[in-house]
């Protein structure tokens, strides 16, 4: 199972992650984690009609997530590619402490929202995604924004937050 | 009424619509709007928002015109045509379709309209041939 991008992208399964990521990654698996969307069986039709026919996608809670990634008996076969979307990085977290190994995430999509502040352009944060950021890399996730394959590559860093929360 | 909402990625909703007033004159009942800056749940909301503020009445229904099928705008326009007015969602909006929409919607009902809409608008997609002398 490997995993071959860990996003978070509040847009979940759109054009930057079907046509973008899938075309030079070719996973076998999307992992949408979302509660609300897990829940609600016409969201979850939607999301998996709109993807290549290829992919096979699994929108699940944070725990049906976890149990696909990770190594216990439900597991997505060792030998197939996964990408991982999360709606924000609180969900990520919340997978990096079920014992998802996420050694890198990237940050793709975070919209304007109330009271969000620009972290950079693209990624837009409140107080709570800045500390679940923080959490994530205290965990060991290195984090990094970027749209698409082949766009720069801004790495996301204590010192970024530091910068965003002393200019508050 | 029918109403018309075109979402769209950028500008391109706005300007086909801002065409179509061009052409037909001012036409109620039809928007556009945009997903830049938007999470699909940014989307969803405000196109609920719209759909109960100008679509709301009994009898009303509501054509969601879309640009590309599969990405945000598609996406959140079905999960937002679920639960308020009658809805049905078009891919692959051109301005055939979209000026047709304006002609035929007093006349046609939500189920045929989109028919019709499709066909249409398959038909403006064409490559022309060299010009013919004499």
């Amino acid at each position: 199972m490997p995993l071959l991008l860990a996003r978070i992208d509040d847009r979940f399964i759109h054009g930057q992650v079907t046509v973008g990521w899938c075309r030079k990654l070719e996973p076998d698996h999307i992992v949408l984690c979302n509660d609300e969307i897990a829940a609600d069986p016409w969201q979850r039709r939607v999301y998996a009609s709109s993807v290549p026919p290829r992919i096979r996608v699994w929108v699940r809670d944070r725990a049906g997530a976890a149990a696909l990634l990770g190594g216990g008996a439900e597991a997505l076969p060792a030998d197939e590619g996964v990408v991982l979307l999360t709606g924000g990085p609180g969900d990520m977290l919340d997978l990096a402490r079920r014992g998802v190994p996420l050694p890198a995430v990237n940050v793709g999509g975070m919209h304007i929202g109330g009271g969000k502040r620009e972290l950079l352009e693209s990624v837009y944060v409140d107080r709570g995604d800045v500390a679940n950021l923080r959490a994530l890399l205290a965990a060991g996730s290195r984090l990094t924004a970027q749209t698409v394959p082949g766009t720069r590559v801004v790495e996301i860093d204590r010192a970024l937050l530091d910068a965003l929360e002393e200019a508050r | 009424m029918l109403c018309g909402l075109v979402v769209t990625h950028g500008g391109i909703g706005k300007e086909l619509v801002r065409v179509v007033e061009l052409v037909l004159g001012p036409v109620p009942g039809l928007a556009a709007m945009t997903n830049s800056g938007k999470s699909v749940q940014d989307l969803i909301d405000e196109i609920r928002a719209w759909t109960a503020a100008n679509c709301g009445a009994p009898g009303d229904g509501l054509l969601l015109f879309i640009d590309d099928f599969g990405g945000s705008c598609a996406n959140a326009a079905q999960i937002a045509a679920v639960g308020g007015a009658p809805a049905r969602v078009l891919t692959g909006i051109n301005l055939a379709m979209l000026l047709d929409f304006v002609t035929w919607r007093d006349t046609l009902g939500l189920d045929e309209l989109p028919r019709r809409l499709v066909e249409k608008g398959r038909d403006a997609i064409t490559a022309l041939g060299p010009v013919q002398e004499g």
